[in-house]
C-alpha cells in the first residue's frame, strides 16, 4: 500500500526555503544593480541556506538558479569594482 | 594627485634617511642622493600637516576609519605606482625601486632621524582602498570562512542525522518486522513493496511506512530531526533546546475502532493540539484534566470525549507505559474523527465536512533534548512496545451501550452545526448547479442542426418546467392546509 503522500503540508509546515530563495533572488539583484558587495554575499549566504533546509521533493534547478545568480552577482561586483569591501555601517 | 605627492615625500624622507648609510645603491639616482637632513626644509612649504608616525610604524586596522598606516613591504609597490604619477605630473628622473630588505634593519633609525628634524613632516595614512596587501580584504576572507563553516556545518549536521535515524531503524527493526509484513514502502513502485530501509525525506525527516497487521491499515512513522544541517538553526537552538521527535501515525480499519475522541499529554502540548486539531476541538470541549485520578505523573494531562473512555483507556498496562516513560511522551491522540489539523478557509467554511479517518497519533520526544547520540535511540523502544499495544488496545475496547449512544448523539450534534454554518452557502451551491444544468440544455437546443429535433428538445423542457410548478404550488398547497 502506497503511504500517503502530504500535499499541500510541505509548504505550510516550513516555508524558511522558499522564502530563503526569494530573499536571495531579491539581494542578488540589488547587488547587481546598485553595485553594493554586501548584498552580493548575503544573497550568497541566503542561497545556501535555502539549499540546507530544501525538502527532497523540491527542484534543485530552482535551488541551482538561485546559487548562479548569487555568485554572478557576487562575480560582477568584483569584476566592476575590484576595491575590498567597505562594512555597509 | 595630493595624496600621491604626499606618498611621494614620504618616500623621499625615507629616502634620505637610509642614504647615508645605504649610499651605494642610490649611485644613478643623483637627486636622492643629494638629498641630506638639511635639505629636509625643502619641504617645510609643501607639506603642512605635522609629523605624527614614523612611515615604519605598523599599526593593525581600527574598525571605524578607512586608512590604515601601512606596513613598509607593502608600501613598496604602491609607491611605484605613485612615482609613475608623479614622474607624469612633475617630471622627475625614473624612480628605482628599492629593496624591501634594506628596510629591515631601519626601524628605529627614521625615528630619530625625524626628531632631529626642525620642521614635523606629515606621514599621512594610505588610505585602504589604495593598498594592496591582503589585510585590507578582510571582509571578504571572513565571508569566505563564514561560508566554510556553514558547509562544514552542513555536512557534519546531515551525517549526524543520518546515524541517529540509522540507529533508530536498528534497534527498531526487528520489532517492526515481527508485527509488521510490510516494512519501508516508499510508494516508488506501483504495487507495495517492502523495500525495508527508511525513506528520507529531508536532510532532517525520515518516513517510515509499515503495513500488513490484523487490525490497522498501516503506520507510518516520522522521524522529525532538528535541522542540524543548518547553522543558523543550530544557533537558534542555543537559544532554547528543542528534541528530536518520533511521529506515529497508525490508521485503523474502520471496524476495528469505536467511536471516541480522547488524547493523553504534556498539558501544553495538549493545550495546543485542542485549539489546533479539528476533532479535539469539536469533541473534546473541556480543558485537559490532570491526570492524577489515575496515577498518573502531573507533567501528564488528558483531555476526552466522556469519562467512559478515559477510564477504558487508562487500564494498567497503558498507566505503567505513560508514568515510566511520561518524559519521553509528548501527546497520544485516538481519534475516529481525525481529520487533521483545522483547515482555515478564504471563502468561509468548507461545504462539506472533512474525510476523517480512524486513527492513533503518537509524539515522542527522543531523550537528550538535542544532544542526542545514537545509542539514545534504544530508550525509545519500550515506546514502540506501547504502541503495539494501543493498537491491540483499541481493537478490544468497545464503548458500551450508553457510551454508544453518547458517543453518536455528539456526532450528529457536530454534524448539525455545520451543516447549519454552511446551510446558506449550500444553497447558494445548488442554486448555481441547477442554473448551469438548465444553460447546458439552452445550448444543447440550440446547436441542435436538426429543426424537428430542435423543437421536440424545446417542448420536453418545457413540460419539465411545468412539472416543477406545479409540484411548487402541491407544496405550498400543502403547507397552507397544515397549518389551518
Amino acid at each position: 500500500y502506497k503511504p500517503p503522500p502530504s500535499e499541500c503540508n510541505p509548504a505550510l509546515d516550513d516555508p524558511t526555503p522558499d522564502y530563503m530563495n526569494l530573499l536571495g533572488m531579491i539581494f542578488s539583484m540589488c547587488g547587481l544593480m546598485l553595485k553594493l558587495k554586501w548584498c552580493a554575499w548575503v544573497a550568497v549566504y541566503c542561497s545556501f541556506i535555502s539549499f540546507a533546509n530544501s525538502r527532497s521533493s523540491e527542484d534543485t534547478k530552482q535551488m541551482m538558479s538561485s546559487f548562479m545568480l548569487s555568485i554572478s552577482a557576487v562575480v560582477m561586483s568584483y569584476l566592476q569594482n575590484p576595491q575590498p569591501m567597505t562594512p555597509p555601517w | 594627485a595630493m595624496k600621491a605627492f604626499h606618498a611621494f615625500c614620504v618616500v623621499l624622507l625615507i629616502f634620505g634617511s637610509v642614504s647615508e648609510a645605504k649610499f651605494d645603491d642610490f649611485e644613478d639616482e643623483e637627486d636622492i642622493v643629494e638629498y641630506d637632513d638639511n635639505d629636509f626644509a625643502e619641504f617645510e612649504d609643501v607639506t603642512e600637516d605635522s609629523v605624527t608616525e614614523s612611515p615604519q610604524r605598523v599599526i593593525t586596522t581600527e574598525d571605524d576609519e578607512d586608512e590604515t598606516t601601512v606596513e613598509l613591504e607593502g608600501q613598496d609597490e604602491n609607491q611605484e605606482g605613485d612615482f609613475e604619477d608623479a614622474d607624469t605630473q612633475e617630471g622627475d628622473t625614473e624612480s628605482e625601486p628599492y629593496d624591501d630588505e634594506e628596510f629591515e634593519g631601519y626601524e628605529d633609525k627614521p625615528d630619530t632621524s625625524s626628531s632631529k628634524n626642525k620642521d614635523p613632516i606629515t606621514i599621512v595614512d594610505v588610505p585602504a582602498h589604495l593598498q594592496n596587501s591582503w589585510e585590507s580584504y578582510y571582509l571578504e576572507i571572513l565571508m569566505v570562512t563564514g561560508l566554510l563553516a556553514y558547509i562544514m556545518n552542513y555536512i557534519i549536521g546531515k551525517n549526524k542525522n543520518s546515524r541517529l535515524a540509522q540507529a533508530w531503524f536498528n534497534t527498531h527493526r526487528e520489532l517492526l518486522e515481527s508485527n509488521f509484513t510490510l516494512v519501508g514502502d516508499d510508494g516508488t513502485n506501483k504495487e507495495a513493496t517492502s523495500t525495508g530501509k527508511l525513506n528520507q525525506e529531508n536532510e532532517h525527516i525520515y518516513n517510515l511506512w509499515c503495513s500488513g497487521r490484523v487490525c490497522c491499515e498501516g503506520m507510518l512513522i516520522q522521524l522529525r530531526f532538528l535541522k542540524r544541517q543548518d547553522l543558523l538553526n543550530v544557533l537558534a537552538r542555543m537559544m532554547r533546546p528543542v528534541s528530536d521527535q518520533v511521529q506515529i501515525k497508525v490508521t485503523m480499519n474502520d471496524e476495528d475502532m469505536d467511536t471516541y475522541v480522547f488524547a493523553v499529554g504534556t498539558r501544553k502540548a495538549l493545550v495546543r493540539l485542542q485549539k489546533e486539531m479539528q476533532d479535539l476541538s469539536e469533541f473534546c470541549s473541556d480543558k485537559p484534566k490532570s491526570g492524577a485520578k489515575y496515577g498518573l505523573p502531573d507533567s501528564l494531562a488528558i483531555l476526552s470525549e466522556m469519562g467512559e473512555v478515559t477510564e477504558g483507556m487508562m487500564d494498567t498496562k497503558m498507566v505503567h507505559f505513560l508514568t515510566h516513560y511520561a518524559d519521553k511522551i509528548e501527546s497520544v491522540h485516538f481519534s475516529d474523527q481525525f481529520s487533521g489539523p483545522k483547515i482555515m478557509q478564504e471563502e468561509g467554511q468548507p461545504l462539506k465536512l472533512p474525510d476523517t479517518k480512524r486513527t492513533l497519533l503518537f509524539t515522542f520526544n527522543v531523550p537528550g533534548s538535542g544532544n542526542t547520540y545514537p545509542k539514545d535511540m534504544e530508550a525509545l523502544l519500550p515506546l514502540m512496545n506501547m504502541v503495539i499495544y494501543s493498537i491491540d488496545k483499541a481493537k478490544k475496547f468497545r464503548l458500551n451501550r450508553e457510551g454508544k449512544q453518547k458517543a453518536d448523539k455528539n456526532r450528529a450534534r457536530v454534524e448539525e452545526n455545520f451543516l447549519k454554518l454552511t446551510h446558506v452557502q449550500r444553497q447558494e451551491a445548488a442554486q448555481s448547479r441547477r442554473e448551469e444544468k438548465k444553460r447546458a440544455e439552452k445550448e444543447r437546443i440550440m446547436n441542435e442542426e436538426d429543426p424537428e429535433k430542435q423543437r421536440r428538445l424545446e417542448e420536453a423542457a418545457l413540460r419539465r418546467e411545468q412539472k416543477k410548478l406545479e409540484k411548487k404550488q402541491m407544496k405550498m398547497k400543502q403547507i397552507k392546509v397544515k397549518a389551518m
